[in-house]
């Protein structure tokens, strides 16, 4: 194996010198509150944002390109809602563990939570308004709403990613390739079945029509 | 999330003198690294977007297989030579997080992620892997850490990729201020050895990519993954298992564990059980209570005993196409 | 007294209608809180106690203050201030981005004064400051388990669970001046949130409007005005700009309420007949740092004696919030094991042993649920498959009130252009409320569901109460019935005077006011509302007792495979009988009930909140180590509507409330092992085999 290497002396590390014993500050929210024992002492982080500041930034959005002032590290989910007004997708979890936020990128869901916005420059992104630009429902949200596969509808935007996906790739999926394409998101209301039943019936609807 | 500078160099000497700087991290999916900048538990002053050099996502195959650490892990679970070759590293690909995530992740981000433990995740906790002074898990809740290779810090490795490719004998390539290749399984450290980090990675080196040799391509092989919540989740025990058969006859094999070790966790006790051995559902029961030999479970996950033996013993039975229906 | 169409011949009502709002909310048009936007709208963020217990000892805001884009900073938790558990609100900042409102957050220095902590209820019950001591059990409890055919004893418990709703808590607000604000926020109750933030902003109620078009889920955390609607108030007021403060997930899971856990040690015996002789329980659970905490123990059975006492247990933990079905499910759980398990003690079929403890309907229920689901092809003896994957069923039951109450007022106009407005200050939690307010219309008025526009969600319109206990339906519902039916009375009196027949021999379909005798005697709706002067028809309506009746039952029949190598327990099929009353759309109705069962399937088997009592912090206030159920935890689940009575109920809660129990009994029907404490994890069975060897 590698040689024997001690640890780094991390900033935070080096910074927890500050504190004291009995009564002692912590600074909201920052690092190391709890070193050996409870009572022990954080350290402020760092509170000063380093690096540059807005940079302009092309998205390619929904086929239209913005230019945006934006700093590099908002993401691509809270550029699209907060800059661009595109809500549909939504912030949940923020950590890529829900699927509420689904985009499609180059054609692929991902979690836009977890993507910088900085970092989507030269691809395509879509949100969930793409899949209705006049208002007229898909075949995948049409089955969504014929079979009630929705009820608080926080998540419904990112499963309707998820099956519009699915069956743009997957012509007759089974059960399990629905719920595979849709294991990366989260609905609270417990609408699980309603949506494997939307996704074969459009499945089905769309062979029909095509 | 702090403020950083982005950085998009040309190519791997960017990388690397951009590395050089005081606190620059690399992003190549970025799955992980902005988890932790979201919690603080890094702060970067400049991140280093490697997606802009070059090369860095290709798949090549002449005999050796190399894939770029850039490759993407649904690139990786759908190539075909992959699944033909090296099944168990496929499955191991599909298997990481959901599809959302595959869909960005890559190799070389599954690699080198961060451990998943929760006193490791909560920027309040000053733990030993965050330049503490102590490991919270050892006497904290533990139901998801190492029952072996533990000690002093007690994680268990998250990536799913790694012990598949280590079963394959991966070689993984590596560029610093100059380049190095090293076996896969030498590129991750137990906590005895450094518990500030998991691999021997230095602060300015990058994984480029990982090769497996043609030796093992084509060998039986399964990686079975066990997870808590089954639609998405880390695994509690995994294992790759890779058979060179003659026959009903085990010639040569590799059994590696992820879930259970600090490390992606090679059992050559379960090896030498199944060398010359005939294979049978008998078999894979034995060669599973090996592969947990020495385990030192803590308080509550003594449980992780007996599920990583039977984890191993149903990615065998798969293997070697004996899994009962 | 009116009554409820007879749903043979409805278009609407009670049939399958789907949602009015359906169409927004999967092309992502519909406008949640969190997508509010306004001009100039700035960001807020909360800064929460990273101590469980502390004294705040001084707040230094100044270089927050100084931060770039901040506009404000307001301190919550000031000197003095004695913190109870982790995330508790100390300060917040509002800031033209959400990023810079964050880096401010940082710079916010609080001194602290850290206090010990007890945050695992457990631990904590020993300590008699926090949970008083049981004293011993009462002779006649104890003379009467000795008197009994069969008897258990056992520990079991239930964790704390998270709501976890999908949109935080939040809102925007918005001063219109200095004494009169606007706010949007996700709310289980419209008009309660409106007089509880004029009470803490000191001004009158009517100078505050609240609106809620569509609610990211609320499960009973919603209820009232939560802390950080007066947070953003206050930094809106100060900043003189309008805020946005949506909770993060880190502080949504600490803050905003939970369902409490539930622990009982419990002594049982029963009669060779199955009739329950005696239950004996000390029960105990925490409700954070408050002392209130009970459960209806033992559920829906009853024994002769019954001797059990309750006690609340003092954590350092963020406060309960009623979840979904409060302390029921919790109860239903460690009941039915109790009564599962004294029927194997007796050698009985716990199903029998049901029957001879239950009457009524719910007895129907169970007979009928037998028959459905295949109960009779169950093997007797649990554990017996041999093999790796084992199956085993298991039952469980429900008890809720679900009626409806006085107070909703609806205003219902009919203009001139055919078109209807239904106006009420209730709110959609997602159970459909839009819709059945609609299709009650649509359906009286004999017009299509389209042209009724259902409007709620905003405290500018008539009062109508909170939305919890299951009784928005059944208050509501009511409501709008009596209302439509004042509006269909002026429509048949206007149509009379054109057709030339009596009011009474009207009746109203597809569009038309025909004569009942003779539908080619008919005029268009359309023609009618043409000759109506500019105000249209306005009909109001109260609540009708008459249309609406709670307490209703359930059972529900689990089964599930145990992965005997693995402790997988995957649930395989869930039959789910409730009493819907009459139901406003079966639909939804339906709807409601599958996601109560895969919330219990949760219960069952993934959530529970983690305390570390070392450092006193939640180690999985996210969606990542809080696990809920996903895809592949799902069964087929199949609701059963079961009607008893034509008159209006509540059904949100009820299907939550057995399947924990069911799914519990399952298991050990599956593998022959009883695992009394939920979640039902790989772990927990995998120790119970270890045990066993």
């Amino acid at each position: 194996m590698s040689e024997e290497k001690k640890p780094e002396l991390s900033r935070r590390q080096f910074l927890k010198s500050v504190g004291a014993a009995a009564a002692v500050a912590t600074v909201g929210g920052a690092a190391g509150l709890h070193k050996g024992h409870p009572e022990t002492v954080g350290s402020p982080a760092s509170v000063t944002p380093q690096g540059v500041g807005e940079r302009t930034v092309s998205l390619n959005v929904n086929g239209e390109v913005h230019r945006l002032l934006l700093e590099p590290r908002m993401t691509l989910l809270d550029a699209i809602r907060d800059r661009l007004g595109l809500t549909g997708s939504k912030r949940v979890c923020d950590r890529g563990t829900c699927g509420a936020c689904t985009v499609y990128l180059d054609g692929k869901p991902i979690y836009a939570c977890l993507k910088l916005a900085v970092d989507c420059e030269g691809h395509k992104v879509e949100t969930v308004e793409s899949l209705a630009p006049d208002g007229k429902l898909n075949a995948v949200q049409q089955a969504f709403v014929n079979h009630d596969s929705l009820q608080c509808g926080f998540c419904t935007p990112g499963f309707v990613m998820c099956v519009n996906h699915l069956l743009k790739t997957n012509k007759s999926p089974s059960l399990a390739d629905i719920k595979n394409a849709c294991s990366g998101n989260v609905c609270r209301c417990g609408t699980y079945t309603r949506i494997f039943e939307a996704a074969e019936s459009a499945a089905k609807a769309m062979r029909e029509g095509a | 999330m702090n403020a950083f500078e982005w950085v998009t160099p040309k190519d791997l000497k960017g990388a690397v003198s951009a590395l050089s700087g005081d606190s620059a991290k690399v992003l190549a999916g970025g799955i992980d690294l902005l988890c932790e900048m979201k919690e603080g538990l890094v702060t970067p002053s400049h991140v280093v977007n490697l997606k802009s050099i070059a090369g860095l996502n290709q798949m090549v195959g002449r005999d050796d297989l190399r894939i770029g650490a850039l490759v993407t892990l649904t690139e990786l679970a759908e190539s075909e030579s992959v699944r033909s070759q090296y099944k168990a590293v496929a499955e191991a690909a599909l298997s990481v997080g959901s599809p959302q995530i595959r869909n960005v992740g890559t190799v070389g981000g599954n690699l080198c992620q961060r451990p998943r433990c929760w006193y490791y995740r909560d920027v309040a906790i000053e733990c030993l892997k965050k330049g503490g002074d102590r490991c919270f898990a050892e006497d904290g809740e533990n139901e998801y850490h190492a029952i072996l290779g533990g000690g002093p810090c007690h994680i268990v490795h998250p990536s799913d990729l790694a012990p598949a490719l280590i079963a394959f004998d991966a070689k993984v390539e590596i560029q610093g201020t100059s380049a190095r290749s090293l076996p896969l399984l030498d590129f991750f450290v137990l906590p005895a050895v450094n518990w500030g980090q998991e691999n021997v990675l230095a602060p300015n080196e990058i994984v480029t990519a990982v090769t497996l040799p043609k030796a093992t391509a084509g060998w039986k092989s399964a990686y079975y993954k066990f997870r808590e919540r089954e639609s998405f989740d880390w695994a509690l025990a995994s294992a790759a298992v890779t058979l060179r058969m003659s026959g009903n006859t085990v010639q040569d094999c590799r059994v590696v564990l992820g879930g259970v070790a600090p490390i992606p966790w090679r059992s050559k006790e379960a090896e030498s059980a199944l060398k010359g051995k005939t294979i049978s559902p008998a078999l894979a029961e034995a060669a599973g209570k090996a592969a947990v030999t020495g385990a030192k479970p803590l308080k509550h996950n003594g449980y992780k005993v007996r599920l990583a033996a039977n984890v191993v013993r149903i990615a065998l039975l798969r293997a070697a196409g004996l899994e009962e229906a | 007294m009116s009554e409820w169409n007879d749903r043979s011949k409805t278009k609407y009502v009670g049939q399958r209608v789907t949602r009015v709002e359906g169409p927004l909310k999967v092309s992502g048009r519909a406008k949640y809180t969190y997508d509010i936007q306004l001009p100039d709208m700035l960001y807020g963020a909360i800064l929460g106690s990273p101590h469980a217990a502390a004294q705040v000892k001084s707040v230094d805001i100044s270089e927050a203050e100084r931060m770039p884009g901040v506009k404000a900073v307001h301190v919550v938790a000031g000197p003095g201030t004695n913190l109870r558990h982790q995330g508790q609100d100390v300060a917040a900042v509002a800031a033209t981005t959400e990023q810079q409102a964050r880096d401010a957050l940082r710079a916010i220095r609080v001194e602290y004064e850290v206090r010990p902590h007890r945050v695992i209820t457990q631990v904590a019950s020993q300590d008699p400051e926090r949970m008083e001591p049981f004293p011993a059990l009462s002779d006649e409890a104890q003379t009467a388990l000795r008197a009994a055919d069969a008897t258990i004893e056992g520990s079991y418990s239930v964790p704390v669970r998270i709501h976890t709703c999908l949109e935080t808590h939040g809102c925007v607000v918005r001063w219109d001046g200095d004494d009169r604000f606007t706010m949007w926020c996700s709310t289980q109750a419209v008009h309660g949130v409106r007089g509880g933030m004029a009470q803490n902003q000191g001004v009158p109620a009517g100078n505050v409007r609240v609106i809620c078009e569509h609610m990211g889920g609320g499960f009973g955390s919603k209820l009232g005005p939560g802390s950080e609607f007066a947070v953003c108030a206050a930094l809106a007021k100060k900043a003189k700009a309008p805020v946005k403060l949506m909770r993060d997930r880190h502080t949504e899971q600490l803050t905003t309420g939970n369902g409490p856990d539930a622990h009982a040690r419990v002594r049982a015996g029963a009669r060779k007949d199955g009739k329950l002789a005696v239950i004996a329980a000390d029960c105990f659970g925490t409700s954070g740092y408050s002392a209130q905490w009970g459960m209806p123990f033992p559920y829906v059975y009853r024994a002769e004696t019954r001797a059990v006492r309750s006690r609340p247990v003092r954590t350092n933990c963020g406060s309960d919030a009623p979840l979904r079905a409060p302390m029921h499910p919790q109860a239903c759980a460690i009941t039915e094991q109790v009564v599962d398990e004294l029927a194997y003690a007796l050698g009985m079929d716990p199903l029998e042993l049901r029957l001879a403890n239950t009457d009524g309907v719910r007895k129907q229920q169970f007979e009928l649920g037998a028959k459905l689901f295949g109960w009779e092809k169950r093997n007797p003896k649990p554990g017996s498959d041999g093999g790796r994957f084992r199956r085993g069923m298991g039952v469980g039951t429900s008890a809720w009130g679900g009626g409806g109450g006085p107070g909703s007022r609806v205003e219902l106009t009919i203009h001139r252009d055919a078109t209807i407005e239904v106006k009420l200050g209730t709110q959609d939690l997602g159970t459909g409320t839009r819709t059945y307010v609609a299709s009650i219309v649509a359906e009286d008025l004999g017009v299509d569901i389209s042209q009724v526009r259902a409007m709620i969600g905003d405290s500018d319109f008539g009062y109508s109460g909170a939305s919890g206990g299951s009784t928005t339906t059944a208050s509501v519902a009511p409501a709008v019935k009596t209302a439509s039916l004042e509006a269909r009375r002026q429509l048949f009196e206007k149509a009379a005077e054109m057709v030339g027949q009596p009011a009474e021999e009207l009746d109203a379909r597809d569009g038309k006011v025909f004569v009942s005798s003779d539908p080619s005697k008919s005029i268009t709706f359309a023609e009618v509302c043409s000759r109506l002067g500019v105000a249209g028809i306005v009909a109001n309506g109260t609540f009708d007792a008459s249309l609406q009746q709670g307490g209703v039952a359930g059972v529900q029949f689990a089964e599930v495979e145990v992965d005997m190598w693995t402790g997988r327990v995957r649930p395989i099929r869930v039959l789910a009988v409730h009493d819907c009353g009459y139901w406003m759309n079966r639909l939804t109705t339906e709807s409601q009930i599958i996601g109560g069962v895969i919330q219990g399937i949760g219960m069952a088997l993934l959530e529970e909140r983690k305390m570390d009592e070392n450092t006193g912090r939640c180690l999985n206030p996210d969606l990542e180590q809080y696990k809920l159920p996903g895809p592949w935890e799902m069964p087929e689940i199949v609701p059963h509507l079961f009607e008893t009575h034509q008159k209006v109920a509540g059904i949100g809660e009820p299907p939550v409330i057995p399947t924990a129990g069911a799914i519990a009994n399952a298991v050990f029907h599956a593998s022959g092992l009883r695992i009394r404490h939920l979640p039902i994890t790989p772990r927990k069975l995998l120790e119970a085999m270890d045990e066993r060897v």
